[in-house]
Parts: C-alpha cells; sequence; structure tokens
C-alpha cells in the first residue's frame, strides 16, 4: 500500500478528483495547504508571494495501482499540455497497515 | 524490510506515524482516551474527503424535495473530518490503534480509517533531541 499526497494547484483539485471518481478511486482526503517551491514563491512588481495556496490531496492505493493512479493525477492536474512551475508535486510513502474504523478491521 | 535493515546500521529505532481521518464530533472523545492511554500528543488538521461508500446519499434523497431529487448528485459528497496525526513508538503502535478504534468506532460508515507509516526520525525542536526519547 501507498498513501500519495498530491500538491495541486486549487482550481484542479475538482478537476483531479473527478478524474480519480472515474477511474475507480472515488476515495480521497483533501485538505488547503500553503507552500513553494524551487522558484522561491511568485514576484509580481515588488511584492513576493512566498507562500502559494494549493491542495494537498491524500489517496491511499495498493501497489499494482500506484503507477495507474499517478499517471491520472499528473495527466489532471498538469496546466495545459506542458505544464508551468505551480503545478505541483506528487509524494509517495509507504503505508504499513489500514484500519477501517467502522469494522474495526485491519484492511 | 528494507527500512529496518538501513537503521540496524544506525539504531534500532523505529517509529510509527499514525494518521487517523475521523469524525469532528469524536474529537473530544478521542482525545481525553489517548491521553488516558498516556499519548496526549498529537496535531490535527481539518480536512474534507470521502470513502467509497454513498453514506447518506439515500437519507439525502428520501428527504429532499421531488423537485430537487434529479440535481441531487450521484457523486459522493466530500465530508468535513479531523485527520490527527501521532508519532508514536513501535512498542505502542498497537495501543495507539486500539484507543483510536475505540473512541471512534460506532459501526457506521464515515467512522473514518487508520494508516500507521513508518517515520525515520524525530527531532525536539527545543533542544535538538532525536529518536525514542523525544516521543513523550
Amino acid at each position: 500500500m501507498y498513501l500519495l499526497r498530491a500538491i495541486v494547484r486549487p482550481e484542479k483539485s475538482p478537476v483531479v478528483m473527478k478524474a480519480l471518481f472515474n477511474a475507480g478511486f472515488p476515495a480521497v482526503t483533501k485538505l488547503a495547504v500553503f507552500g513553494r517551491g524551487k522558484q522561491r514563491g511568485l514576484k509580481v512588481g515588488d511584492v513576493t508571494y512566498d507562500e502559494l495556496p494549493k491542495e494537498m490531496l491524500m489517496i491511499v492505493i495498493k501497489e499494482s495501482d500506484k503507477d495507474f493512479v499517478i499517471e491520472t493525477i499528473l495527466s489532471s492536474a498538469r496546466s495545459g499540455e506542458k505544464g508551468q512551475f505551480g503545478d505541483g508535486k506528487i509524494f509517495v510513502t509507504p503505508v504499513e497497515e489500514s484500519y477501517t474504523i467502522s469494522s474495526g478491521k485491519r484492511d | 524490510m528494507l527500512i529496518r535493515r538501513i537503521l540496524t546500521f544506525k539504531s534500532l529505532e523505529i517509529m510509527k506515524l499514525i494518521l487517523a481521518i475521523i469524525r469532528i464530533a469524536k474529537m473530544t472523545e478521542t482525545k481525553q482516551l489517548l491521553s488516558d492511554a498516556g499519548l496526549p500528543s498529537f496535531t490535527a488538521m481539518s480536512v474534507v474527503g470521502r470513502g467509497k461508500g454513498h453514506g447518506d446519499l439515500e437519507k439525502i434523497i428520501e428527504t429532499a424535495a421531488p423537485e430537487h431529487r434529479e440535481l441531487i448528485s450521484a457523486v459522493p459528497r466530500l465530508k468535513s473530518k479531523r485527520m490527527i496525526t501521532l508519532v508514536v513508538t513501535d512498542a505502542q503502535k498497537d495501543l495507539a490503534v486500539e484507543t483510536l478504534l475505540k473512541a471512534n468506532q460506532s459501526g457506521e460508515s464515515g467512522d473514518g480509517k487508520i494508516f500507521v507509516l513508518n517515520a525515520i526520525d524525530s527531532v525536539r525542536v527545543r533542544t535538538g533531541e532525536t529518536g525514542d526519547i523525544t516521543l513523550d
């Protein structure tokens, strides 16, 4: 099992979630975050915006689905064909155990 | 497992990072039970999300005015939850999971999920200490 943390543009998050839902992956947790990448934010005139609003989507998937889900997120979150700075990142971490609380059982 | 082999060169301490997505209304009881179990430390975030099921969709359709029923989306709606993050020692992991289940299990869908991940290290900002001693 893997946890995917996808940091995407806020306006892209409904697009990504819809693409995931249509691909058979409806379960997702979303949170509002702020951040910046190597570009150190955005400079507009004299003002530097060094904390940019993004949304983090968290999805836990089986190993066999990992590549497909990553590809789905990448293609739906990219802005335009070539993409731009600020499109975001996906981080992948292994999950040791998963429990469904309503049944109390380990998945 | 690869992570365990790397760590035997440094130390045998392995920690667990536990992510629990729970109902907002269950926060008070969860905090109380975790504290009683000797695991008071956590970080909480407001999140929205959904699982696989349609949960209360039928109830929503039933209670909606007839002219609104066709407007109700079949896509599961995003529900507000709390996500709490705990980092505990390997030995405390089972206690943490049991406590979270005890506080949050009602049997209804929407109770949430618990994910257990490995954490490589923990650092106390105040002192710079690392390792299990920072997990109080």
